[in-house]
C-alpha cells in the first residue's frame, strides 16, 4: 500500500499504528523464515514505537512518518539495536548512537520493524555473502535478491515493511530493487547524511530508499535528506519537496539513451523491456536523444579499484581491539589483530581488502588507484556533457534478471562485471532510480533506471512515477 | 677521517585548540585514562571526522611565523597502519597538499634553514604496558589531539644550529599562540635525521632517524653520540644502515628501533570524508593580522631602537608574557634601560623565588613604569624603589601609596638635612676626628647614622654632599 494511503488510514483512525505494526510483524513471523530478509526483528521495540506514534496521532500532532513501519539495512547504526553489517566481525555490535537518518525519522515516531540482511559490509550483488545466511527472492525463493541491500528489497517486495532504508555504493539499492520488482532510489552524493552509515567506500556510499513506488521513495526521502554538520561531505544544495513534480506534464522532456548501455552482455529480454519503456516515454511526448558515455568500458575497473581501496582503509578499524570479534588466538597484538580479522571477515570482504591494499601500495598506486581517479574525473565530465543534451538518462539497471542461488556468486569477476550499469552513477555522484519495466520468461522482474542531474531527484521521481502509473505490476506471490 | 654531519628535523607540535582536531572532545594534557574519548575519536563504525577550523587557523599561523607560503588549498590524506593505539588504523594527515610550504628561519651565523612543509595531522593514543600482569592497555585521550608537523630541509651542519633553530621555533610557536612548546611534556617533539659525510664532500651519507629527544640538551647529546657512532662505522670500513633509533637519556646513547626494511608502506590516499581545506585571501589576511609581533622582530626593536644589549633583549623576549609586560611599561615610561634593568634583576628574582608567572602579578605595567619614574625623578631612592617593588609584588598596592605609607619619599630639604648632619657629627666627634686623620671607612658609618636619624625618605645624595662638605 502506498505510504500516502497508509498515512491517510492512520490519520482517519481506520487502523491504529499498533495494529498496522502487528500486521507487519505477523507477516515477518510467517514469511521471513523462508526469505531471511531480516537479521534482527525488533518486535518489542516496534510495538513500543507504534504506541508512542499512536499517542501522537491521537494528539493530532502526527506528521508524514508517524506510525509508518519501515525496515532498516543492517549497516545503518541504530542506537541500542545490533548493527552487524551481516558480518561475524560485528555480530554483537550495538551502536551507542543513531545514524542521522534514524534520528530524523525517530523524531517523527516512525516504527522500526528491524534490521535487514545484506551482503557482508555491503560488498556484493547477491546478498548471499551474509554471515547470517543468504536472502531469497520473494518472486522465486530459489533465486537471489540481488544486493547488497537484498534484505531491504525483499522486505518491501514480500510486504514485510511499508518501505526500507538501504545503501548504495555501486548499485546496492537499485540492483536488488530491480531483481525484487520494487523501486529503489539512490540520491545524489551528499543529499543524505552518511553519519552512522558504516562505511564501505566513503566517496561512493549513499543511503537510499527502497519502496513500492517512485512516489514512496520520494515520500521517504523527504524525511531523511539534508545537510548535516556531522558529515562534512553532506550538501546544503538539497531542497526537499521530492514528490512535488509528480503528476506534472512530462512531455518535451529530453531523455538520453546512452548507446554503450545497450551493447554486448545485456540480456535480450532486459534490452527489449527497457527499449519498450523508451518507446512509452516517446509516446507521451518525451524526446529520446542518443547519447554516449565512452568511458563506460573502464567504469567497473575504476569502481573496484576506488571502492576497494577505500574499503581496505575503512575496514582496518575492525581489529578486535576495541569492539567486535576478538580472536582467542595469538600471543601479541599483531597476532590478535591478524587472527581477529581472519576469523571475523568472510571471503568476499577479504578479497576486496587485498585488492584495495594492492591498489594503494607504493609502486602500484599510480597504475591503479591514481588511474582509477583519472577515469572518475573523465566519467564525471562525460556525464556533464551528456546533461547538456538531456535531462535524464534511461538505462537497464542490471544486465540480467535475478539468477538462481549458487549460479554465479562464486565467480567474482562475473559478479563484478554485472555492476556495469549502476557504478557510473556512484562514480559521478548522481541520483538514479530503478523501477520494474517488465518480466522475463520466468516471471522475474526486469529493472530499468533513470539517472538524473545532481540534486534533481524531483525530475527522476516524477518521470519514473509516470511510467509506473501505466505499468501493469505483478506482486510477488507469497 | 674528519666528518661533517648533515641534519634535518621533523618537529611535531601540539596545537593549543580547545577541542580535538576531528571531534569535540577537550584537548588537554594529563587526566585519567580514556576520559576524553567519544565515538568519533575512538573510531567507532559509522562515525565521520569533523574538522576543527581552529586547528587550520593555528597551522596557518605557524606558517606565517616561519615565513612559509600558506596555501589557499590544502587537503587531508589517510596514512594506513595497524597499531592498537590508533583506533581507526589510519592517521588523518596532509600528505600531497600540506597547508604550508617553503619557509625558513635564520640561525646563528646568519644561515637560513629551509622549512620544506608544515602539515596538520592527528595524534595517536598511548599504550600502557603492565609487565607484571603481562598485558597492554590503550589510553585514547591523546587520539585526535591536533598536531602540526614541521619538516626542514637537511640544512643543519652543527649541533648549535639545530639547538638555535629549535629554540627559535619553540619561541615563535609560543608567541603565535600555536603551541606551548613544552618538550619535556611532549607538546613539542623533535625527531632528528642525521647522516655524516667526509668534510669537503657534497654527497650525503645514509641517515638515521633519532627519536625520544625531550630537551635541547638531549638533542645535543644524541647528535654528538650519533656522529661518533656513524664515524666509527665508516672508519672501520662499514656502512651505516638506514634506520630509526631511540635515544636513551640515562645512557646518552641511541639504540636501533626498526630498519628501513621493517618500515611500513603507509598506502596514503586522499581522505574521502573531509573536503579540501580552502582559505580565501580574506581569511589569510585576517589570520595574518591577528598575528602578534614575532620574537625576532621584537629582538630587532629592543637592540636597535631601544639600545638594549643583545643578551638583555634575548632574556626579555624569551618569555612572551614578560616581554609583553615590558612593552606595556615602556609605553607609559620610555625609559627602556631602567625598566629593563629593574625587570631583569629585581622582578625576575621575585618571580623565580615565588615560582610565579607574569600573569600572576598583582600590579600593572603602568605601576612599574611609575615606580621607575619615581626613582629617576629622585622622588624615592634607588634602594627604596627596590623595597617598594617587593611590596608591590606582595600586595599589588600602588608605588606612590607604598612610598607615602612607609616614608620612602625622599626629603630633599637641604636646610633641614643640614641640621641633622650637624647634630650627628656633634654626637660622633671621635668618628669625625678619625675620618679627618685619614680613616675614610668611617664615612660609611656616618652616612648610616644620618640616614637613621633622617628616616627612610632621606636623600642619600644630599646627605653625601653635606657630609663631604662638613668633614673637609
Amino acid at each position: 500500500m502506498a505510504l500516502k494511503k497508509l498515512r491517510d488510514m492512520l490519520d482517519k483512525k481506520e487502523i491504529s499504528a499498533v495494529e498496522l505494526t502487528e500486521q507487519y510483524l505477523d507477516k515477518i513471523e510467517k514469511a521471513d523464515k523462508s526469505i531471511n530478509s531480516y537479521i534482527t526483528v525488533c518486535a518489542e521495540g516496534a510495538l513500543e514505537d507504534a504506541k508512542k506514534a499512536q499517542e501522537k496521532i491521537d494528539a493530532g500532532s502526527a506528521n508524514a512518518f508517524t506510525g509508518i513501519p519501515i525496515s532498516v539495512k543492517d549497516n545503518i547504526c541504530t542506537m541500542n539495536v545490533k548493527t552487524t553489517c551481516a558480518s561475524k566481525m560485528l555480530e554483537d555490535f550495538v551502536p551507542p548512537y543513531d545514524a542521522t537518518v534514524m534520528e530524523k525519522l525517530k523524531k517523527s515516531n516512525i516504527v522500526m520493524l528491524g534490521k535487514t540482511n545484506m551482503d557482508e559490509f555491503a560488498m556484493g550483488g547477491s546478498s548471499q555473502t551474509s554471515y547470517f545466511g543468504g536472502v531469497k527472492n520473494p518472486y522465486d525463493l530459489s533465486r537471489v535478491t540481488g544486493g547488497s541491500s537484498g534484505g531491504a528489497a525483499a522486505s518491501v517486495a514480500g510486504g514485510l515493511c511499508a518501505a526500507a532504508l538501504g545503501s548504495d555504493t555501486g548499485g546496492s539499492v537499485r540492483q536488488p530493487a530491480s531483481f525484487c520488482g520494487v523501486t529503489g532510489l539512490k540520491p545524489t552524493y551528499g543529499a543524505v547524511s552518511r553519519w552512522g552509515l558504516i562505511a564501505f567506500a566513503s566517496s561512493l556510499d549513499q543511503i537510499g530508499v527502497i519502496a513500492k513506488s517512485a512516489e514512496d521513495t520520494g515520500y521517504l526521502l523527504n524525511g531523511i535528506y539534508g545537510y548535516d554538520a556531522n558529515d562534512a561531505t553532506s550538501s546544503k544544495k538539497s531542497e526537499g519537496g521530492y514528490t512535488s513534480l509528480i503528476g506534472s506534464d512530462i512531455s518535451g522532456i529530453k531523455i538520453g539513451v546512452p548507446k554503450e548501455f545497450f551493447g554486448d552482455g545485456l540480456n535480450d529480454e532486459v534490452k527489449q523491456a527497457v527499449l519498450s519503456a523508451a518507446e512509452y516515454y516517446k509516446k507521451l511526448g518525451c524526446e529520446l536523444v542518443e547519447v554516449s558515455l565512452p568511458s563506460l568500458e573502464y567504469a567497473v575497473s575504476a569502481y573496484y579499484l576506488i571502492s576497494s581501496a577505500e574499503a581496505a582503509s575503512n575496514l582496518s578499524r575492525f581489529d578486535g581491539i576495541k569492539y567486535g570479534t576478538r580472536s582467542g588466538l595469538g600471543d601479541d597484538y599483531n597476532d590478535l589483530i591478524k587472527n581477529s580479522r581472519r576469523e571475523g571477515f568472510g571471503n568476499e570482504v577479504k578479497r576486496r581488502i587485498m585488492l584495495g591494499n594492492y591498489a594503494l601500495c607504493s609502486g602500484y598506486y599510480d597504475a591503479y588507484y591514481k588511474n582509477a581517479t583519472r577515469i572518475r574525473t573523465q566519467i564525471r565530465s562525460e556525464y556533464k556533457e551528456i546533461f547538456e543534451k538531456c535531462s535524464l538518462l534511461l538505462t537497464p539497471t542490471a544486465p540480467t534478471t535475478a539468477y538462481k542461488i549458487g549460479e554465479q556468486e562464486n565467480d567474482p569477476v562475473k559478479m563484478y562485471l554485472a555492476d556495469i550499469y549502476t557504478v557510473t552513477v556512484n562514480i559521478a555522484g548522481l541520483p538514479a532510480i530503478s523501477t520494474t519495466c517488465g518480466y522475463d520468461k520466468n516471471g522475474m522482474p526486469i529493472g530499468m533506471s533513470l539517472i538524473g542531474k545532481p540534486f534533481d531527484e524531483k525530475t527522476v521521481i516524477s518521470v519514473c512515477d509516470r511510467f509506473e502509473r501505466d505499468f501493469d505490476k505483478r506482486e510477488a506471490a507469497l | 677521517m674528519r666528518y661533517q654531519p648533515v641534519i634535518g628535523l621533523e618537529i611535531h607540535a601540539e596545537l593549543l585548540t580547545d577541542s580535538k582536531v576531528f571531534c569535540t572532545c577537550q584537548n588537554e594534557f594529563g587526566g585519567s585514562e580514556n576520559t576524553r574519548v567519544c565515538p568519533r575519536c575512538s573510531g567507532l563504525p559509522g562515525t565521520l571526522p569533523l574538522l576543527n577550523q581552529g586547528a587550520v587557523r593555528l597551522a596557518a599561523k605557524a606558517g606565517f611565523a616561519t615565513d612559509c607560503v600558506v596555501h589557499n588549498y590544502s587537503a587531508f590524506d589517510r596514512k594506513n597502519y595497524f597499531y592498537p593505539d590508533l583506533p581507526k588504523a589510519y592517521q588523518i594527515t596532509q600528505f600531497e597538499h600540506p597547508i604550508c610550504t617553503d619557509g625558513h628561519i635564520t640561525v646563528t651565523g646568519g644561515k637560513d634553514i629551509r622549512i620544506n612543509r608544515i602539515h596538520i595531522e592527528e595524534d595517536a593514543g598511548k599504550l600502557v604496558h603492565d609487565d607484571y600482569e603481562g598485558i597492554s592497555m590503550a589510553d585514547y585521550n591523546r587520539c585526535g589531539v591536533p598536531l602540526i608537523e614541521i619538516v626542514t630541509e637537511p640544512d643543519f651542519r652543527s649541533v648549535e644550529e639545530v639547538q638555535d633553530f629549535v629554540e627559535q621555533i619553540a619561541l615563535r610557536l609560543k608567541y603565535a599562540g600555536v603551541c606551548d612548546a613544552r618538550m619535556e611534556q611532549g607538546s613539542m617533539r623533535v625527531d632528528v635525521n642525521i647522516s655524516i659525510m667526509p668534510v669537503g664532500s657534497t654527497e650525503f651519507g645514509t641517515r638515521a632517524e633519532l627519536k625520544n629527544l625531550n630537551s635541547l640538551k638531549a638533542i645535543g647529546r644524541a647528535i654528538e653520540y650519533e656522529i661518533n657512532r656513524q664515524a666509527e662505522i665508516l672508519d672501520n670500513g662499514g656502512t651505516v644502515v638506514q634506520e630509526t633509533r631511540r635515544y636513551n637519556d640515562n645512557h646518552g646513547d641511541t639504540k636501533a628501533l626498526r630498519s628501513k626494511e621493517e618500515a611500513h608502506d603507509y598506502r596514503y590516499f586522499p581522505e574521502p570524508d573531509i573536503p579540501p581545506v580552502l582559505l580565501s585571501d580574506a581569511d589569510m589576511a585576517e589570520i595574518k593580522a591577528s598575528m602578534p609581533e614575532m620574537p625576532q622582530t621584537r629582538f630587532a626593536r629592543y637592540t636597535k631602537e631601544y639600545g638594549l644589549p643583545e643578551e638583555d633583549s634575548r632574556l626579555i623576549i624569551s618569555n612572551k608574557e614578560f616581554s609583553d609586560f615590558y612593552d606595556e611599561a615602556v609605553k607609559v615610561n620610555p625609559d627602556y634601560k631602567q625598566i629593563s634593568n629593574i625587570m631583569l634583576v629585581e622582578l625576575m628574582r621575585h618571580l623565580n623565588e615565588s615560582e610565579k608567572a607574569v600573569s600572576d602579578l598583582l600590579f600593572s605595567p603602568a605601576d612599574l613604569a611609575e615606580l621607575v619614574k619615581m626613582s629617576t625623578d629622585s622622588v624615592v631612592s634607588r634602594n627604596a624603589a627596590k623595597d617598594i617593588l617587593k611590596i608591590m609584588f606582595d600586595s599589588g598596592k600602588k608605588p606612590m601609596d607604598i612610598a607615602k605609607e612607609n616614608g620612602f619619599i625622599m626629603d630633599n630639604d637641604a636646610s633641614g638635612m643640614d641640621d641633622i648632619v650637624s647634630k650627628v657629627l656633634s654626637e660622633n666627634a671621635d668618628s669625625m676626628e678619625s675620618y679627618r686623620n685619614g680613616n675614610e671607612k668611617v664615612f660609611g658609618f656616618l652616612m648610616g647614622q644620618v640616614v637613621r636619624a633622617a628616616g627612610k625618605g632621606a636623600n642619600p645624595k644630599l646627605i653625601k654632599d653635606l657630609l663631604t662638605e662638613k668633614l673637609k
